[in-house]
């Protein structure tokens, strides 16, 4: 039987769906456990003049901003291949004109979605960059980029910046069940900031499972259900980043994709190969196996180390006794209900 | 005397001799991991390690592959997230962080952004990461350069070293009193920063290295400490350990780069 409320889809629905030309798009993993196969999607359907949010730059960006999908792009951190001699597809599009960027240091970015989830207009972040080209230099952010306002209760300057609500997040987590129920652990980053102070939410994991999972360790969960657009299982979805408890950094694909990123003809055949050429993540993993082997992947998987679990036990008890007595009244239902009568609180 | 070293080793060695024991220290990639898991593992047991990532006390395992790395420790004590790890900061809680220079200029005051124009640039690099914040908040700051450059002016100012020098960092009121970069390790040499005027001046002196050497990258007249001393060689745990825990450091970057685009190519063969 189909489950017409389910969310459950795949990365190309989930993408076409929710994420649209013109979108500003967050990517919600903080150099870790990036959400690979959803990028590629985006990639693939070729979304363009979005605005992308990315806390720090990695393979990802590079990707979406060297396919051509990406107008201006906010940001703390860029990746930088082959050192002083390679390049980057952030640097090639900032110098063709066709890539703006707006640079904020890792906690005023983070500061900004953290405005936006809790629903605030701006936010106070740390004084001292004020003496920066971080604040003096901008670009498409131009005034609102930081304002400056006194402090109503010290009489201080406060460095602020504005809130961002993005339109959509992407984001890849280990588990999640068929509502939306996304669990995250490790690195925490901006991961749950960045999810929830966007207006759709679209989220792959490593498996889907059951709605009990989720129940007995609600401390793991970072994106609540009610408000997830879409979910997809997509197994080795980071890949080449990694994800606790699934998979490590497989440092042999990065190291592909860092020879090939220097420049813009070594990373469109990279692309060409490993975005274009596969169709899904399945594809792409199938294309990996048959072209190195599975050495490199099954070298990279990881071996358990579970969390002592966390007991949500009570005494499970209903206000009845073994009695049938009431615990704090000490009457069974029908003394209850007698008492009622008597007092006259029924009506009839 | 102890065994053959290599540059690597004695660097990290230098900067593991920062961490002391009983502190909160923010690690960064590359060099200040290695040494701080040197320093945890031989002269500061009780040290808290963190990542600005939320990875709270850690004992790593492996080096770390970049700021968020789980992967490379057994589990950790406190799971909070980069909001925090920065409040934190701000609220005075971290002794001592470590970040990586592009350019500096003679107080301290970085560049890791852009060379060139900002707009257009010769050369992007990084951006800030979180090194604005940390070096506003830590109470010290270790900066690591080993391929960057000394300027005279900073074609983009990133974070706030001691600004124009003498009191101008704690009279601009946006700092904590008495923060700031505390040393600069070059590949040639230590440099520290004068407690009246905060211009840097060298400090330390690598083995093999001459004044000369020094002054030829730095575009001021550099002051020379009167007691210069030459920089300790590691000793034989140090360097064991730093080869056994990270051997690519030893090697340093180029080397192990090399050998393993080698080792990849001879995989893609096969």
């Amino acid at each position: 039987m189909v489950d017409v409320n389910s969310k459950v889809m795949s990365a190309k629905e989930a993408i076409n769906k929710f994420v649209h030309d013109g979108d500003a798009l967050v990517i919600g993993n903080y150099t870790v456990g990036s959400c690979a196969e959803l990028v590629y999607e985006v990639i693939r359907q070729g979304r363009k003049g979005l605005t992308l949010y990315s806390q720090s730059g990695i393979f990802d960006v590079e990707t979406i901003v060297g396919a051509g999908c990406v107008d201006r792009l906010v940001t703390t951190y860029c990746l930088r291949a082959g050192g002083r001699k390679g390049g980057s597809a952030v640097e090639r599009g900032l110098n063709a004109g066709t890539l703006e960027l707006e640079d904020y240091t890792n906690f005023q970015y983070n500061a900004r979605l953290m405005a936006g989830m809790h629903g605030f207009s701006y936010i106070q972040v740390l004084e001292g960059a004020m003496v920066t080209d971080l604040f003096k230099k901008r670009s498409f952010m131009g005034e609102d980029k930081f304002r400056v306002i006194k402090c109503p209760y010290t009489g201080k300057d406060h460095l602020t910046v504005p809130a961002a609500n993005p339109d959509v997040c992407i984001v890849h987590v280990q588990r999640c069940d068929k509502f939306g129920n996304a669990q995250y652990w490790g690195a925490l980053g901006s991961v749950a900031a960045a999810a929830l102070a966007s207006k759709r939410i679209v989220v792959s994991c490593e498996e889907i499972v059951e709605h009990d999972v989720i129940q007995s360790s609600p401390h793991l969960t970072l994106i609540p259900a009610y408000r997830v657009d879409a979910v997809v299982e997509v197994p080795w979805g980071a890949n080449p980043t990694e994800v606790l408890g699934y998979y490590n950094m497989d440092q042999f694909m990065y190291g592909l994709f860092m020879m090939a990123d220097g420049t813009a003809d070594g990373l469109k055949a990279w692309m060409d190969e490993w975005v274009f050429g596969c169709e899904n993540r399945a594809a792409y993993i199938d294309h990996y196996i048959q072209k190195f082997g599975s050495k490199v992947l099954d070298g990279i998987r990881a071996k358990a180390f579970y969390s002592a679990p966390a007991n949500y036990g009570s005494a499970f008890t209903s206000r009845w006794d073994r009695e049938g007595k009431e615990r704090n009244m000490g009457m069974t239902l029908p003394e209850f209900e007698q008492t009622l009568k008597e007092r006259g609180k029924l009506y009839e | 005397m102890s065994k053959p070293y290599t540059l690597q080793e004695l660097l990290v060695i230098a900067v593991a001799k920062e961490i002391h024991d009983h502190e909160n220290v923010i690690l960064g990639v590359g060099l200040p991991t290695t040494a701080g898991a040197v320093a945890k593992a031989l002269y500061a047991p009780h040290a808290t390690l963190m990542m600005e990532s939320g990875i709270i006390d850690f004992e790593p395992l492996l080096p770390l592959n970049h700021i968020a790395d789980a992967h490379s420790c057994r589990g950790f004590s406190y799971a909070t997230d980069l909001f925090s790890a920065f409040t934190m900061t701000y609220r005075g809680f971290v002794d001592v962080c470590f970040l990586g220079v592009g350019q500096v200029d003679k107080y301290g005051n970085l560049n890791t952004t852009a060379i060139g124009d900002y707009y257009k640039p010769t050369m992007r690099l990084p951006g800030s990461g979180g090194a604005a914040d940390f070096i506003s908040y830590a109470k010290r700051t270790v900066l690591t350069m080993l391929g960057g450059s000394f300027v005279n002016k900073l074609d983009y100012f990133t974070s706030p070293g001691y600004l124009d020098g003498g009191e101008s960092r704690d009279k601009s009121g946006l700092f904590p009193k008495g923060t700031g970069p505390t040393m600069l390790l070059s590949t040639k040499g230590v440099f520290r920063f004068d407690p009246v005027t905060k211009e840097m001046y060298l400090a330390q002196i690598h083995p093999r290295v001459t004044i000369e050497d020094v002054k030829k990258d730095v575009p001021w007249d550099l002051k020379i400490a009167p007691d210069l001393s030459e920089t300790p060689r590691p000793t034989d745990e140090e360097i064991d350990f730093i080869r056994c825990f990270a051997p690519a450091m030893s090697a340093g970057r180029e080397l192990s780069m090399e050998l393993t685009i080698v080792n990849m190519m001879k995989m893609l063969k096969a």
